[in-house]
């Protein structure tokens, strides 16, 4: 990607570098999964998204996936725990990363309403080591010999992790030139607002002028971080923007571990002598380790990364298929790193109706979906789908009285009334009215079933 | 490069100081300065009104047993309802020591179930606390015991009836239970106040955040459990009278009333700070606030329950139409303090890591 000399780009790819980068980070990913992991079981969250839902969200095209048990989901965070482990001391280093993406990419299928982008990176990132040999030093594979020892590597192996943080920036960074972001500063005008009051800044925070200069330089950060991390003269600069930015977000909004992924997954920019500074102080040892000859060029590494970036590089602008504003209809929302993007909020009715019968009953969420679904599901117009078929199926054969007679649906329809706001707009209609949701398609179409976004 | 930093920094700082001149100052609001009031001023006044009104209660019921006269019988009617309406104020705050106690469960699940009371009566042996008894005892239980048929009847059934002996024990137990409930609650909120007010953070365990999710519980069950179930909007038309609250008291549209005022009571801070302050100040200045249409349909809430008239439990037949007129109100109540406010605010309903908005 990156020539630097008169060589075929490809035969660049193979070229041989120092291995330190990738160690390194090999490391430090499965130090953060073991900590990301642990935390998500310590909060709860594995009851409260994973066990405690009844009806669950399917993505589509999945919907085939079976549910595992609760003692399948146990197993399932607990073999996230072995792998970061293994990954960490470079143990079983090739099975523990296909166990680890397996496990997490199906953790992270059993559920839409659970998504967030920076699960789908760790799915890309964990996906990404299984190609890449990340343990052959500095792990106890390369000690135990199952592992042919070697300080250097491929550099493509260091390119395509710089290459996914790169996507993951400047396609959030993309995300934000649109009017409410520059124009508004909405959401952070609010969000500042109304973030944690610390002692000095919290009236600071509350300026106007603060929410737009942190939505100007987010948008900048975000467009322009990549370039000034590859350039070596500006490096440590950037790096230090790196961290007070993602520091602050981490202090002020509940975003999780996602800012730590990210301070720690740019130091794949850093210098192969960075990062072997980093391991020497680690190295008992100063012997070099017997280093066997890499395989040089090969079609099937070309094709995959070919394929895997351009797959990539497309995803986040498939909503352009689509009529519609992506905020409004999130026709092609998710898998496009809009991250911290907008402020929005639903509240979805609905109602099982038969006209030929003259019936309608209004549906009691909480009797099927838990608090977070229902939060999630307002705003995703294709999980009012998804939620509305269900509720289909579920009345399809439910019998009730009306004038002392024990009835069945004939014709149900499933109707929704749903209000969203966006941004501290006024809060608007967001389904059509009178609309049976059981005949709408959920498909990759215009979502016309959608009253227009008044903006 | 570090000349540049430099002068980096020191345009940042410039750009800072220039910008805190020109900008006029928001008024002051904090989050610690609100969750003060609501406590001092709104919660636990409130509480201990319920509490006192409660223990009024327990001695208009002892003069009522002791002997069962007309006047004592108005009396402790009269106390009843003034009890059951003080109780709509506190109802919101379904967390902390109410969820500990479960308060509200105890003092209000309805309907009521009378068959379970009546054989409370006659076997004259209950566990009151016990899950089997639960739609039997607190107000409902006593709106049934006390409004159930015409005064006579009832001075009747607490006097010569053969089960009168029974029938007081079951008013006296189900009133005590009820007043030592709430002291408890009220006990606990005495030490808990200072950590709700210390708990001004926006995160998930934040005081605003759990009150406003309590608020939100308490409006979805004045639409559902208040107005909508009896109404039979959960059951395709089919009208559920006998499921309002207070059904024999005939006290229910008085009672949701009453509810409203609590409920806007917490969101303008009695006199003080409340969400109200907390939204103008995030809004700024705008032509059409937040606040003010929040406020406005409190009040159009409430002039639609009191076109509805009196008893719900016939409105709801006779003339649904205007009940469902009040249902639509309130409805369109929870949708602007579910969607907007919540998001001006964002006091998120759920407690995820959040990356997606």
């Amino acid at each position: 990607m990156m020539a630097t000399s008169s060589r075929k780009p490809l035969e660049i790819l193979f070229k041989q570098v120092s291995a330190a980068p990738l160690t390194v980070y090999r490391i430090c990913f499965g130090l953060l999964m073991l900590f990301s992991t642990i935390r998500f079981i310590s909060k709860g969250w594995v009851q409260s998204l994973y066990i405690e839902p009844s009806f669950h969200f399917s993505y589509q095209g999945f919907e085939w996936i079976p549910y595992p048990s609760e003692a399948g989901i146990w197993f399932l965070f607990i073999s996230l725990i072995v792998c970061s482990v293994l990954i960490t001391v470079g143990l079983f280093y090739r099975y523990a990363t296909i166990i680890f993406f397996l496990s997490f990419t199906y953790i992270e299928l059993l559920d839409k309403a659970n998504y967030l982008n920076h699960y789908y990176f760790v799915s890309l990132i964990s996906f990404l080591l299984i190609f890449i040999s990340a343990n052959r030093q500095f792990s106890l594979d390369q000690k135990l010999g199952f592992t042919s020892p070697s300080e250097k590597c491929s550099l493509w192996e260091i390119r395509i992790l710089q290459f996914q943080i790169a996507v993951v920036y400047i396609f959030a960074g993309i995300a934000k030139l649109e009017s409410d972001w520059l124009l508004n500063a909405q959401p952070l005008k609010y969000w500042l607002h109304t973030a944690n009051h610390w002692p000095i800044f919290g009236d600071f925070l509350k300026q106007d002028w603060v929410a737009y200069t942190f939505s100007w330089f987010g948008c900048i950060y975000d467009l322009l971080i990549v370039f000034i991390l590859i350039i070596p003269k500006t490096r440590k600069f950037g790096y230090f923007f790196v961290i007070v930015f993602h520091f602050t977000t981490w202090m002020l909004f509940p975003i999780g571990v996602f800012p730590w992924v990210m301070m720690v997954g740019t130091l794949i920019f850093f210098s192969p002598s960075f990062h072997e500074k980093i391991l020497s102080f680690f190295r008992a040892s100063k012997t070099k380790l017997q280093t066997t000859p890499q395989k040089t060029t090969s079609k099937q590494v070309v094709a995959f990364l070919t394929v895997f970036c351009l797959i990539q590089l497309i995803t986040p602008f498939r909503y352009l298929l689509n009529e519609g504003d992506v905020f409004y209809t999130e026709q092609g929302y998710r898998f496009s790193w809009r991250v911290m993007l907008m402020e929005k909020t639903a509240e979805a009715t609905f109602y099982a109706v038969d006209e030929s019968m003259d019936v309608k009953f209004e549906i009691e969420n909480s009797d099927f979906l838990t608090p977070n679904q229902e939060k999630m599901m307002g705003t995703q117009p294709d999980m009012i789908l998804d939620y509305a078929n269900f509720l289909g199926d579920e009345f399809a054969d439910t019998s009730f009285t009306k004038f002392g007679e024990i009835l069945k649906f004939k014709n149900p329809e499933i109707r929704a009334e749903v209000f969203v706001t966006i941004n501290a707009r006024p809060h608007q209609l967001y389904v059509k009215d009178d609309i049976n949701l059981l005949a709408v398609e959920n498909g990759y179409a215009d979502r016309s079933w959608l009253e227009p976004y008044i903006k | 490069m570090k000349l540049k930093t430099r002068i980096i920094f020191l345009s940042l700082v410039l750009i800072a100081s220039f910008g805190c001149d020109k900008e006029p100052d928001k008024p002051d609001f904090d989050r610690g300065a609100m969750l003060y009031n609501l406590a001092s001023n709104v919660i636990k006044p409130s509480i201990a009104e319920s509490a006192t009104s409660i223990s009024d209660l327990e001695s208009t019921t002892q003069t009522f047993v002791a002997n069962p006269s007309q006047s004592a019988l108005d009396d402790l009617q009269d106390d009843f309802i003034f009890a059951y309406k003080k109780f709509q104020h506190i109802k919101p705050f379904n967390f902390g020591a109410f969820e500990d106690y479960g308060i509200v469960g105890a003092l209000n699940t309805y309907p009521t179930d009378t068959s379970k009371i009546k054989s409370n009566i006659t076997s004259g042996s209950y566990n009151l606390g016990s899950v089997e008894n639960v739609q039997a005892i607190g107000f409902p239980a006593l709106d049934y015991l006390l409004f159930h048929t015409n005064d006579v009847q009832i001075i009747t059934e607490f006097t010569t009836d053969p089960e009168s002996a029974n029938r007081k024990m079951l008013l006296t137990e189900t009133v005590t239970k009820m007043k030592s409930e709430i002291e408890l609650a009220q006990t606990q909120w005495d030490s808990d106040d200072t950590d709700f007010i210390a708990a001004d953070g926006n995160d998930v365990g934040g005081s605003t955040s759990i009150l406003f999710n309590a608020f939100v519980m308490d409006i979805e069950l004045l639409k559902n459990a208040k107005i909508g179930i009896p109404a039979g909007n959960q059951t395709g038309g089919t009208t559920l009278p006998n499921y309002v609250e207070a059904y024999h008291s005939q006290s229910s549209i008085e009672l949701a009333k009453e509810s409203i005022s609590g409920l806007k009571n917490i969101f303008v801070g009695g006199t003080g700070i409340g969400f109200e302050e907390y939204i103008r100040d995030v809004e700024g200045e705008i032509e059409s606030s937040l606040a003010d249409q929040i406020i406005s349909k409190f009040d159009q809430c409430t002039s639609s329950l009191n076109s509805v008239g009196t008893p719900l439990s016939d409105k709801v037949d006779s003339d649904n139409a205007a009940v469902q007129s009040a249902f639509n109100e309130v409805k369109s109540l929870v949708t602007l303090i579910k969607t907007d406010m919540s998001s001006a605010l964002g006091l998120l309903i759920t407690f995820q890591d959040n990356d997606g908005d």
